[in-house]
């Protein structure tokens, strides 16, 4: 018991530092701790002849990552209308930060459709995708996302996915998911909060 | 946090502000603000997203349709999210229009689902797109094309 009411006198303790002291607020998003390390995996980009690109930012900067599909009439072109809105309210910021796109229906989504409709959203952004489902599987995985493509009675192709966006530190490591319906205001103040904590690394 | 079917139940007070408005005839459901996103690149299927205040009595909306020049199919659908957090998409029969009640039909909730489009959706574009209610029967929606909410 005493213990008990140790923990949980430090337990406010540390609370009411954290809504006292911190001059930064924490992120919006879902910590990933510990986070995983990506920067091993990676799939072709068909919006750069398929060379292979690593799930890793570039040094001083944010990668964001979104499992979709281009035949999604809802959630898809929500988020990434989101992730667009949240970097035209970033400004000058906007160009450390990366966005690609992994396609969940690679059957239907072939490379140039793929590139087109990332890119329609955010220039030069990646549009990655493989045949091999074993290979995109192995890269699903260690983010925790899932999709399925199924074919209903009628013929209609379903497609479910979790709609989580990553970001991926300049290390590779996973720091932050975002669930479907996250705000534009909050994604740009994660987005601003890792790309200042990847420049401060690098001095 | 997560946009889902929000049925608010105004109750009383809208009753009671339609009445005013509109001089108590009011059997049928209204539909307003209607929107659909402008269409990504290669995007073959969009979404119309609306707001349905329930009359006087109860209703269901069993049907709804789009130009065709603007999509070949239209249908009603719902967008869930299961326990894992995987988002599925599916056709709805129907949605339920309580009496006096709001139902929002948002990203990532009921939709109107535009299925093969016959050009991509031009921010500015204006269609119409007719909504069959079970009892109340045809209401026409104008919607409206635009990059945001």
């Amino acid at each position: 018991m005493r213990l008990r009411a140790a923990l949980c006198a430090t337990a406010i303790f540390v609370l009411v530092l954290a809504a006292c002291g911190g001059e930064e607020a924490g992120p919006a998003g879902i910590v990933r701790d510990p986070a995983p390390e990506m920067a091993a995996l990676s799939l072709p980009d068909a919006a750069n002849a398929n060379a292979e690109f690593a799930f890793k930012a570039d040094p001083g900067q944010l990668l964001v990552v979104y499992f979709g599909y281009t035949s999604c009439p809802d959630v898809c072109p929500t988020t990434l209308a989101d992730v667009r809105s949240a970097l035209e309210d970033m400004g000058d910021d906007a160009q450390y930060v990366d966005l690609a796109m992994i396609t969940v229906d690679p059957d239907r989504d072939d490379g140039e459709r793929l590139t087109a409709y990332v890119q329609s959203f955010v220039a030069d952004s990646h549009a990655l995708r493989t045949d091999d489902p074993d290979e995109l599987w192995a890269v699903a995985e260690p983010f925790g996302a899932f999709y399925e493509v199924g074919t209903a009675d009628d013929g209609t192709v379903e497609v479910g996915h979790t709609a989580f966006l990553y970001g991926i530190d300049d290390a590779g490591l996973l720091q932050l998911q975002w669930a479907f319906g996250t705000e534009p205001e909050d994604l740009r103040g994660d987005f601003t909060l890792l790309v200042n904590r990847a420049k401060e690394n690098r001095g | 946090m997560i946009r889902k079917l929000a049925v608010v139940g105004l109750g009383m007070v809208l009753m009671a502000m339609t009445m005013a408005a509109c001089g108590g005839d009011d059997a049928t459901p209204k539909a307003e603000d209607a929107w659909a996103r402008t269409s990504a690149m290669m995007q073959d299927a969009g979404a119309v997203y609306v707001t349905i205040t329930g009359g006087d009595t109860a209703d269901r909306l069993v049907k709804a349709q789009a130009p065709t020049e603007v999509a070949a199919m239209t249908e009603i659908h719902e967008t869930t999210m299961n326990d894992e957090g995987t988002m599925m998409m599916g056709q709805v029969p129907a949605i339920e229009v309580p009496a006096g009640g709001t139902v929002l039909l948002e990203p990532g909730g009921y939709h109107i689902m535009l299925m093969k489009l016959a050009a991509p959706l031009e921010s500015g574009q204006k269609f119409d797109v007719v909504l069959t209610f079970e009892t109340a029967g045809d209401v026409t929606v104008p919607v409206e094309v635009r990059e945001q909410e």
